[in-house]
């Protein structure tokens, strides 16, 4: 129903579609919508991410049939095809997908029918028939996996035990996905694992298409793709694991590397060796700036799975005092607000904090305002600067809509990140 | 064209004006044609991404301080105006003054999209009046709500005694016009029929409008104008409603860029008989000297106008002669909005660098007064010719003219278009500040950052010989108007 959202976070359902697919080298999206949804899409999510943008199409390079009020009269049919037939002539990607904006969702074009004339001649066209109205980026990201799912992943692929896929992080909606991507990678490899990330390493569709040999899904992240991944496993027998919240720091990132290793059954003095290096590697730089930072009592306003590992790193491995901490991403199901209430306040060390769901941003401006507890740290967006500027709170820019911050590789998860995580606090960016 | 005020939807600039999005020819034929009226669009069967005409109205909108934007439509519709948003905030920073406009999205669902969601509206808007007390609400629609029709006018009506300040329907359905431009018209509509009053009877002003994007050349502007006693009355970005109401009792309306200030420069004069300067822009040295030579006239400050011509002429002519040596003959391509394709083009000429092909985002047959636009009939005037297309942001038809041409370097004032420039290995210049080429000073900083681009292409060589691009190699061999064809 329609209600009052100040500076709504994060795009439509066609922004999290295409954020994915631009993140995955040599596809071609092609927008069936109105002339500026593709350019909306990319400025919600990617414009809005720390500034990059994909390397093989984006924005103006993207394939749209740019629908106007003939369209909407008469039907776009016609458009589509001749703007699929020139997207196959000048674009040589390796597969095209075909995106509904509002306009041909609400008018009810027939886009499966000219997407399949050139699937029967072996060009791989696919309908992604979801239009923008239908949810958010998030529910893209699902999106677009269920269209792999039944339409683009193989079956009896041969299984490979040491094969696993990763899920839960959006690529351009996240704004640290490809450092997080990263940093998971290079922990797994220690492992001994082959890691699909997707949307790192120059992996393409075909990557994609083999996924179902994998030996494990690993969802990071409290409440995203349960649909996707019921699905992976009844149709290609493929489990999931799901960690529910990002790890920050050696405590959770320990604890994710054990139940990884519990999972696939992986040879245990191997997996400690790899612990007691990592944690090493950290509490080194660690040890070497004891003091440094003052302690804090901290707020965070960002997505549930940055949430939960930025409120369990800081007060769980640094000793500051969790005052309050908001998920602004919509949260539907009751279910999925229970995981992320327990995971934050299930602390081995602090108190728990307060938690709210909240998107909207006159509410997330209020609920800082009249905290009467002192809080002395604020991690959140670039929405969120103005009220802690205002409470003379130091800010920290880790959470989506990141406009002020260039990110490439940079990222606050895992052993690593967590030590760049502490950085930026003394930073001050 | 008379300018309906009483009706809260703006005709698209292809039926008010005119304009087109597809051509390929020469910029002397575009300009004969326009000018016998002969010019016939084309379409295109394949195109890229264009832009949204929302993203130009309400960007400008928000630049307005404390009003409430509401944006009735999905979620996504409302999220990229955002960015407009945030850098209206930056923008009142910068200038020391505060701004508490406020961006509100209703995010309609499949449900609304269904059932309709006026009732819901109605809420919305008295709630968002309750919470912010905005100077004045604007209220726009979006694709969905346009094609369900929601009947967006009744419900501002039925609201606006109960809400006691200005609100307005800002009419905002993305399909509406190929021509985003279309939402700077959309803009000024909404503004005219809502906030701008008569002028008050026995007020006497030395304000002129000066209708730009960013008024980041404001200081200086100011200190200018006050050579000739003129108070510069930059719109909309920080403006206040209160500013806005009296700005039919100025001198005269001036703009940064014919795109943007012609509807409202044409309905001033129209309505309230302020004067609209028409002449070609500050861009460059001819194009700064007619323009104030033209406010001078219009105004009836020809004289200190004259003498201030004198004396910058003195100061900056030499330098910009010095580094012209070094840029005779180079060659360009440029691709941007009209308003500033064929300013520029005029500039380069300036500067000596040889303009191969020039790319007009769209092109506006004839301004709301019926003449063609001036930037054009000055280079038709001055026998200046060259390869000229319209080409809607086509990023397709810009890299199959940068791949044959190879120029020296590439100008856009659209970030995403440089970018692809840059991945080809040309030397790309993002004339992003409006005021980047404004009058003696900045066409000098303009020259000097040309000659720093083409000097200096390591990272644009570094980066092509390790990208590989998108683009098939049949396209490259292709003329570049295969997709286009006749309007139907």
């Amino acid at each position: 129903m329609s209600n009052v959202t100040e500076f709504p976070k994060g795009g439509c359902v066609l922004a999290g579609i295409n954020s994915v697919l631009s993140a995955i080298d040599r596809v071609c999206p092609i927008f069936h919508s109105g002339p500026g949804c593709c350019m909306q899409t990319t400025a919600s999510d990617a414009g809005q991410s720390g500034h990059k943008s994909s390397c093989f199409v984006s924005a103006v390079s993207i394939p749209s049939s740019n629908m106007l009020e003939k369209e909407v009269v008469f039907g776009g049919t016609n458009k589509l095809r001749t703007t699929i037939q020139g997207a196959v002539d000048i674009i040589d990607a390796d597969a095209y997908f075909v995106l509904t904006g509002c306009t041909a969702g609400i008018i009810g074009d027939d886009i499966a029918s000219v997407t399949n004339e050139f699937f029967e001649k072996g060009i791989p066209v696919y309908p992604i028939e979801t239009p923008g109205f239908t949810g958010d980026s998030n529910l893209g990201y699902e999106t677009v996996w269920n269209t792999f799912l039944d339409k683009v992943i193989e079956k009896d692929v041969p299984k490979d035990d040491k094969l696993v896929n990763i899920f839960g992080i959006i690529p351009y909606h996240d704004p640290f996905w490809s450092g997080t991507l990263e940093e998971i990678d290079r922990i797994l490899s220690r492992l001994g694992l082959k890691v699909n990330t997707f949307f790192t390493k120059g992996q393409g569709i075909e990557t994609i298409r083999k996924s179902s040999g994998a030996a494990l899904n690993i969802i990071v992240n409290p409440w995203l793709f349960k649909g996707p991944a019921a699905k992976y496993e009844s149709k290609f027998g493929v489990p999931s694991l799901r960690i529910p919240g990002l790890f920050v720091g050696a405590t959770d990132t320990t604890k994710f590397v054990r139940k990884v290793a519990e999972e696939l059954h992986l040879d245990k003095d191997l997996v400690e060796k790899v612990i007691a290096d990592e944690e090493k590697y950290v509490y080194s730089y660690l040890g070497q700036a004891i003091g440094v930072l003052s302690w804090k009592r901290f707020a965070v306003v960002a997505d549930a799975n940055n949430a939960v590992g930025f409120t369990r790193y800081l007060a769980n491995d640094y000793s500051f005092t969790p005052v309050l901490v908001i998920i602004s991403e919509p949260i539907f199901r009751p279910e999925d607000k229970e995981t992320i209430i327990k995971e934050i306040e299930n602390l081995e060390y602090a108190r728990p904090p307060k938690v709210l769901f909240l998107s909207d941003q006159y509410e997330i401006n209020q609920a800082i305002r009249e905290e009467e507890e002192e809080i002395t740290l604020l991690v959140g967006s670039s929405n969120d600067r103005e009220v802690a500027l205002e409470k003379d709170i130091q800010f920290i820019l880790g959470a989506f809509p990141m406009s002020e911050r260039l990110i490439f590789n940079r990222t606050y998860a895992g052993y690593r990140g967590s030590l760049t995580f502490t950085e930026d606090i003394y930073d001050n960016n | 064209m008379a300018i309906n005020l009483s009706n809260s939807n703006v005709a698209t600039r292809e039926n008010r004006i005119g304009s087109i999005t597809g051509y390929v020819g020469t910029l002397k034929d575009l300009a004969t044609k326009s000018e016998c009226g002969t010019l016939k669009g084309c379409s295109r069967c394949f195109s890229q991404s264009s832009t949204c005409l929302s993203s130009c109205a309400l960007g400008q909108l928000c630049g307005i301080r404390d009003i409430a934007l509401i944006h009735h439509g999905p979620a996504g519709c409302s999220v990229a105006a955002a960015g407009a948003y945030y850098m209206a905030k930056v923008m009142s920073k910068k200038r020391g003054v505060t701004s508490n406009t406020i961006y509100v999205g209703t995010d309609m669902n499949e449900n609304d999209t269904i059932f309709g969601s006026t009732n819901a509206l109605r809420n919305v808007i008295l709630e968002v009046n309750k919470r912010y007390s905005p100077k004045a609400i604007f209220v726009s629609s979006s694709c969905a709500t346009g094609i369900i029709g929601e009947d967006i006018d009744s419900i501002v009506d039925e609201v606006r005694d109960e809400v006691g300040v200005p609100i307005v329907a800002v009419h905002c359905e993305g399909f509406k016009s190929r021509i985003w431009a279309t939402g700077f018209d959309i803009s000024d509509h909404a503004v005219l029929q809502s906030i701008v009053q008569p002028p008050r009877e026995g007020v006497k002003t030395n304000k002129i409008n000066f209708k730009n994007f960013f008024e980041s050349a404001r200081p200086e502007i100011i200190e200018m104008f006050k050579n000739f006693d003129l108070d510069p009355v930059f719109l909309y970005c920080n403006s206040t409603v209160e500013e806005l109401s009296h700005i039919s009792e100025s001198l005269a309306t001036t703009c940064i860029c014919g795109t943007l200030g012609n509807y409202l420069g044409n309905a001033l004069e129209e309505k309230y008989g302020v004067p609209y300067v028409r002449s070609i822009n500050q861009c460059g040295i001819v194009g700064f000297e007619t323009w104030l030579r033209e406010i001078g006239r219009v105004t009836g400050r020809s004289e200190p106008i004259e003498k201030y011509i004198q004396e910058q002429r003195a100061i900056y002519l030499p330098q910009i002669e010095e580094i012209k040596k070094q840029l005779e003959g180079k060659t360009a391509v440029l691709g941007m909005g009209p308003g500033y394709t064929f300013e520029v083009s005029r500039v380069l000429n300036e500067l000596g660098i040889k303009v191969v092909w020039a790319l007009a985002w769209h092109y506006d047959k004839k301004y709301e007064n019926g003449d063609v636009p001036p930037s054009m009939k000055y280079l038709l005037d001055t026998d200046i010719d060259f390869e000229a297309s319209v080409a809607d942001q086509q990023n397709f038809e810009v890299m199959n003219i940068l791949h044959k041409y190879q120029p020296d370097m590439y100008l856009s004032r659209h970030p995403g278009s440089t970018v692809w420039a840059i991945k080809n290995g040309t030397p790309a210049i993002y004339v992003a500040d409006e005021y980047m080429i404004f009058g003696y000073k900045h066409t000098l900083e303009f020259a000097k950052t040309v000659l720093d681009a083409i000097n200096n292409r390591s990272f644009e060589e570094n980066l092509a010989k390790r990208t590989k691009l998108p683009y098939t190699d049949w396209w490259y061999q292709q003329n570049v108007d295969k997709f286009l064809e006749e309007t139907k």
